[in-house]
């Protein structure tokens, strides 16, 4: 994996579980510096207040979604270029050409495999 | 009655059109043209008589017809009695649906102590120290039984889905016959959204909120990738 394992990641879900279950693959795949947030507000206000190399979000949170978070980080000129992969159960082709259309880096349908993970995250980082 | 006696059918024939203006143009032209003379009182008075007759039977049509309306209003109502004592809404209100919550509350809670249990026992392999076999083959055993037992929630949260799809099923069934008793145009027409609701529903629409998909319907891992390649 030709990535920065020490850059901060932020895991962004309104479901604990989920949060948890992505801190320990994203553990296993050597980051060790794993933030969490749980909806697009409050992942947008920490991203105004530490430089994340990767966000990884959910869709359907509320009361900012993960899709309303990629539109303000595509449109935030400090935070544009943040890479964004959506992790979500939005399962519609409509879902998936909006977020594209929006910026998001790649993709991943719930429920997900450690390795579907692990490819997207090469992909955005050109690995 | 001098009118009468003349124009039974035309004058006294109850209807409130023979009283538009044409017709009491017809009457007045008759009382002169008849008697080659002024219309006296008493003709007036016969006049006002024949007019008040008619009244009282356009009166009384009325009356037979708001009598069968409001029959057929009283037996449409007992109908609707009948269909909605059959709906059981109170029961329905009272135990079928609150339990059916309550069931769907425990499913939640089951899940995620399991997946509670689940992920601690994995979190103690992960950080196990391999270094020792012994221990660690230990720590692995007995990671294995509590994920085991941890698995059994799933009989029970079946049981309890098999329930609240019982609920489900009745009140399908039992909104479907009131519906199909009185007619299904009003029951489909739309507009029947609550201001809350409907700004949900607007949130939905707005922000592609399409929730979880049936896996016929999903778009597969495999097809989002082509789509970013």
């Amino acid at each position: 994996m030709s990535v920065d394992l020490s850059m901060p990641v932020l895991v962004v879900d309104d479901y604990k579980t989920m949060i948890r279950i992505i801190r320990n693959l994203l553990k296993q795949l050597g980051f060790e510096d794993v933030d969490d947030a749980a909806d697009g507000s409050e992942a947008l206000q920490k991203m105004r207040n530490r430089k994340y190399g990767l966000v990884i979000s959910d869709w359907n949170m509320e009361p900012m979604t993960g899709y309303e978070l990629l539109k303000e980080v595509r449109s935030d000129e400090g935070l544009a270029r943040t890479p964004f992969i959506m992790v979500t159960a939005e399962s519609k082709t409509e879902n998936v050409i909006a977020a594209k259309k929006a910026g998001v880096n790649n993709y991943i349908v719930k429920p997900f495999s450690a390795q579907t993970l692990k490819g997207k995250i090469d992909a955005v980082f050109g690995g | 009655m001098l009118l009468k006696r003349k124009h039974p059918t035309r004058i006294g024939g109850g209807a409130l059109t023979h009283l538009s203006p044409d017709s009491i143009d017809r009457i007045s032209s008759f009382l002169r043209e008849g008697r080659k003379e002024s219309v006296t009182i008493s003709d007036v008075m016969a006049l006002a008589d024949l007019m008040a007759t008619s009244f009282d039977t356009v009166i009384k049509g009325r009356d037979e017809s708001a009598y069968r309306e409001f029959c057929a209003i009283a037996d449409a109502i007992t109908r609707m009695r009948t269909d909605i004592g059959n709906l059981q809404a109170s029961e329905l209100g009272k135990h079928r649906i609150p339990e059916a919550g309550q069931e769907l509350d425990a499913i939640v809670e089951a899940t995620e102590n399991a997946t509670h249990t689940i992920m601690e026992a994995t979190e103690g392999v992960m950080a196990a120290d391999p270094n020792d076999p012994e221990r660690y083959r230990e720590t692995v055993n007995n990671a294995c039984m509590t994920i085991f037992e941890a698995c059994s929630f799933q009989d029970i949260t079946g049981q309890r889905i098999a329930k609240v799809v019982e609920t489900l099923s009745m009140i399908e069934s039992r909104v479907t016959r009131f519906a199909e008793a009185f007619g299904t145009a009003e029951a489909d027409a739309p507009g029947h959204l609550s201001e809350k609701e409907e700004q949900r529903e607007k949130r939905k629409r707005e922000l592609i909120l399409n929730g979880p998909q049936n896996e016929a319907d999903a778009i597969s891992q495999d097809s989002v990738d082509a789509l970013f390649s």
